[in-house]
């Protein structure tokens, strides 16, 4: 589903270039859901925005299903996050102007045609994520959570080969993050979807099948699940523990 | 209603969230047309033209406050566009992040943009002229309506507005381009939370900055004359640009009170810190937009001196004058009345005249030294001795104490000039002749400037001097009529009519003949010096020296015609009538360059208070005190407000004041009391952008929705 090989990535300030991400290698099959963990500036967020196309990256290649992202030019990108990529913000990044239901059929919008199975599948997100009831309310006047279960359902009305997450619950309190981790549960269920979610928080990644531990810009560790959540969250959190002491 | 849900419906519908955001933008652009159509109509109307002679310092100053209003409101469109866009940048972000194209975006952007920026430039522009119309109306109802006051446009001023128009929707569709052709979307997408820190420099820049301001104006101000001592040419348009290090130096200081301010920190180190840490990084907006402030109300205020230094000068002048009539004439222009017929036009009006007195005076040439420019290069000159320099009006010592009561003793071979006892009139003065000639006989009477003499009615723009009796019967003899003339001087026996003091006026005017139909500027000797050789007298090409006998109530020809009697009825009670339009044009520059300041000032302010909502919530989480925001917001809007008005004010009253002194070498009273009027104006601005300020930091505290709390008395 996504390749990622030897991925570099530096910024500039003035004359110093800093670098980010060196040498990243990774994979993430069809259906699978990943988190990536890792000390503040260790690249997550980079490593996101390269695979999001937000950002363009030096060396390396990403490629998503069986199309190489490098080299493309603007609008084959665009048309890649559009049908593709699914996005989920830290911020949600809903459009204050529009309700929920508009603001899931966005892409669509994008897409130039609302038909009708986008209005049946907008309406089956609704009620798959409990925002049916809010369809029609703007993004002001409902909850933190409801607002990424929102971005959730935005970013799967055009079925996309994998759904980008950064940070979803980093700006919620621990109900309203649980609720976002069964949304992800549900989609990849019901949906297929596959997920990548670039996390601080453990407990949201014990939910994964796998965690990618990155440290100053290379993969660290991959960690499997093969045990329960509880228990997958305790390995988790020794493995946090040994990484920040080496 | 789902199946219509296309981009168009996308667009519309996030175009109506952001109508704030719209409102904004829309206002800053309508207020920039509004000002610049209005000032550009007034500055091409021919009821202003007419009265701002060609070349005079007069237009060149309307014209250089024009060029700063434009500039400042160029920036301030700039400006809004830029920030309209960067709360449009989320939105853009958000959908480009989804997988919209810029090919996708583009179409509606432009139309948004377009839509936005011409209709509310088309708006200022249409709006220019009812306010145009509504203000010099409110002039003519409320402060002063003479027949020179009748507004006459001259439509080739749209020319002017257009070009703003398009430079506004140009610019406005350029920021629209630099977004989308961006490649990193998390940068549009967070570009509303952008710091615009300014380049840190040292503490030093403060005071460099003043020093840069006061040596930008002085040496702009003197750099002409210097210019023309050492290369004895005339300096070239680019000489203003030595005006440049003010400018610099201004934003140095800006620069300087918004990263370190001028209070010493070290006691209270963290004392209004998170005001200055707000001003810090966004910092570049603000120093734009305090610099154009500045010099927005430095022009309004330079504008707003004309009226107190006129009005105060005239007050004093006509209030010295120990005569309530005085004039003079030609002896050749038989109509004019005698006593005899003066007395009979008072006696018509139920009044008398008393302590007439007359004189006879005879115009001579006096030699010199004049400014010859060269036939290959108009701006290169040398100076050369002339026989025939200048004109002089020249008493006999006995004519002289006749008529003025004044005793005055003169040796033979010397004369006397005539000033007042602020020797206001030195530079109309010559102190230098060495011999005077007879036009008629040229025949010439060595002379040596003996010193000068004070009588305050006979001091002119058009030099007095006095000759003993000897030399004057002898360098008279063969003097024809029209080289002769007569002064007198009268008072109203009881109260003054304003009837008779006009009759007088307008008959005195009327008793003139063709010949004498020109301002104080023309020289009958000149002329004779240019025919003789062979050369074309500039007077008469100079559209400035202008005037009509059919037009007597013209500012141009009370000021400068030739023989303009000195009426103090008339002068007290016409003062404003007669330099109405000249006065009440600096006014209007003085509201427009105000109004500008004032919307420019608001809009930074309330800018600072959508930009930095998430600074006040996260200090009212911190369990601030709604006391506490106010003073941060007090802290933010006052340094908009208080500093463009402080500096702009204090450098022009001072550069003013320097304008003055360097005129002559002196304050005298009038300049002293205009200065001090002036000061009071300057006051009453101030206390206008308190009052604005008061108002900004209400509308502030709204915005962020924090209460201000009531001051202890």
């Amino acid at each position: 589903m996504l390749h990622v090989k030897k991925l570099y990535k530096s910024y500039r300030t003035g004359s110093k270039s800093y670098p980010v991400l060196k040498g990243i290698d990774l994979t993430v099959a069809s259906g699978e859901f990943v988190a990536v963990m890792g000390p503040s500036g260790s690249g997550k967020s980079t490593l996101l925005n390269c695979i999001s196309c937000y950002i363009p990256f030096d060396e390396g290649t990403i490629t998503l299903g069986s199309q190489e992202l490098k080299g493309l030019d603007e609008d084959s990108l665009a048309r890649i996050r559009n049908e593709k990529l699914g996005f989920v913000f830290q911020d949600f990044m809903l459009l204050d102007g529009l309700t929920v239901r508009e603001n899931i059929l966005v892409p669509r919008i994008i897409q130039g045609h609302v038909g009708k199975d986008a209005e049946e599948l907008a309406g089956k997100l609704l009620s798959l994520f409990g925002i049916d009831g809010i369809a029609d309310k703007y993004p002001a006047d409902i909850s933190g959570g409801e607002r990424q279960r929102t971005a959730v359902a935005r970013s799967l009305i055009n079925q996309p080969l994998l759904i980008l997450a950064d940070e979803p619950t980093g700006n919620l309190d621990s109900k309203s993050s649980q609720t976002v981790i069964e949304s992800f549960e549900n989609a990849r269920k019901q949906l297929g979807a596959t997920i990548f979610m670039v996390t601080h928080d453990s407990f949201a990644a014990s939910f994964c099948d796998r965690v990618i531990l990155l440290k100053d810009g290379c993969v660290w560790k991959n960690l499997e699940k093969k045990e329960d959540a509880s228990a997958f969250h305790d390995r988790l959190l020794s493995e946090i523990r040994v990484m920040r002491k080496e | 209603m789902k199946t219509t849900m296309t981009m168009n419906f996308l667009e519309k519908k996030l175009a109506e969230a952001g109508r704030k955001q719209a409102a904004l933008y829309l206002f800053c652009n309508f207020v920039s047309l509004l000002l610049i159509t209005a000032y550009a109509a007034m500055m091409f109307s021919p009821t202003v033209l007419e009265v701002l002679p060609t070349g005079g310092d007069s237009r060149k100053q309307m014209i250089a406050i024009f060029v700063l209003a434009l500039f400042g409101c160029v920036v301030f469109t700039i400006y809004a566009s830029a920030l309209f866009f960067r709360k449009k940048s989320r939105q853009l972000g958000v959908l480009m992040a989804l997988g919209a194209s810029r090919k996708k975006l583009a179409p509606g952007l432009y139309k948004e943009v377009l839509i936005l920026s011409g209709i509310s430039s088309f708006a200022g522009v249409l709006a220019g002229l009812p306010f145009v119309y509504l203000l010099w109306g409110f002039f003519r109802l409320f402060i002063v309506e003479s027949s020179q006051m009748t507004l006459r446009l001259d439509y080739r001023f749209l020319f002017l507005s257009i070009a703003f128009f398009f430079l506004v929707v140009t610019s406005s569709c350029f920021t629209a381009y630099r977004y989308l052709r961006r490649t990193n979307i998390m940068d549009v997408v967070h570009e509303e939370h952008k710091n615009e820190p300014v380049k840190e420099l040292g503490r030093w820049c403060g005071p460099v900055g003043i020093l840069l301001t006061f040596a930008g104006a002085a040496c702009g101000y003197l750099a002409p004359e210097a210019y023309m001592k050492l290369f004895s040419a005339l300096p070239g348009i680019w000489i203003n640009l030595l005006y440049v290090p003010v400018f610099a130096g201004l934003y140095m200081i800006m620069l300087h009170t918004v990263i370190h301010g001028w209070r010493a920190h070290r006691k209270a180190p963290y004392k209004n810190i998170i005001a200055r840490s707000m001003m810090k990084f966004q910092g570049r907006q603000t120093v734009n937009n305090l610099l154009i402030c500045t010099v927005l109300i430095a022009g309004a205020s330079f504008a707003l001196f004309y009226l107190p230094t006129l009005g105060v000068n005239s007050y004093l002048e006509v209030r010295s004058r120990s005569f309530d009539y005085y004039y003079h004439y030609r002896l050749d222009q038989t109509q004019v009345p005698a006593q005899s017929d003066i007395a009979a036009m008072a006696a018509g009006y139920g009044m008398g005249i008393k302590d007439f007195r007359e004189s006879p005076y005879a115009s001579l040439a006096l030699d010199g030294y004049t400014y010859v420019f060269d036939d290959d290069n108009e701006n290169s000159y040398h100076i050369d001795h002339i026989d025939l320099a200048a004109e002089g009006k020249f008493f006999s010592a006995s004519a002289y104490r006749t008529l003025t009561g004044e005793p005055v003793t003169v040796a033979d071979g010397t004369y006397y000039a005539v000033t007042n006892a602020d020797e206001t009139n030195l530079p109309f003065l010559d102190s230098h002749a060495t011999f005077l000639t007879n036009m008629v006989t040229r025949q010439t009477l060595p002379v040596s400037f003996a010193g000068y003499v004070h009588y305050d009615m006979l001091a002119d723009s058009f030099g007095y001097y006095i000759l003993s009796d000897r030399d004057y019967d002898a360098i008279c003899q063969g003097l024809t009529e029209d080289w002769m003339g007569s002064a007198a001087f009268f008072n109203a026996d009881g109260e003054d009519s304003p009837a008779f003091a006009s009759d007088f006026f307008y008959t005195f005017v009327n008793s003139f003949g063709p010949e004498c139909e020109h301002t104080v500027q023309f020289s009958r000797v000149v002329q004779t010096y240019f025919e003789e050789a062979g050369e074309e007298y500039f007077y008469w090409n100079d559209p400035m020296f202008q005037i009509s006998y059919d037009r007597p109530d013209d500012s141009s020809f009370r000021a400068w015609w030739s023989y303009m009697p000195k009426i103090r009825l008339l002068d007290q009670e016409d003062f404003l009538k007669t330099y109405a339009v000249f006065l009440m044009m600096f006014l209007f520059i003085s509201i427009i360059c105000i109004l500008a300041a004032s919307v420019i000032s608001y809009t930074r302010c309330m800018t600072i208070a959508l930009n930095n909502r998430y600074i006040f919530d996260d200090l009212k989480r911190l369990g601030a005190s709604p006391a506490f925001l106010v003073q941060e917001i007090r802290n933010q809007c006052g340094n908009v407000f208080r500093l463009p008005a402080l500096i702009g004010m204090s450098i022009i009253y001072l550069l003013y004041a320097l304008i003055l002194y360097v005129n002559d070498g002196k304050i005298t009273a009038g300049e002293a009391g205009g200065m001090a009027v002036s000061l009071l104006l300057l006051l009453c601005i101030g206390g206008l952008f308190f009052s604005l300020y008061r108002y900004t930091v209400k509308q502030m505290a709204k915005q962020l929705n924090i209460s201000v709390p009531k001051r202890k008395h």
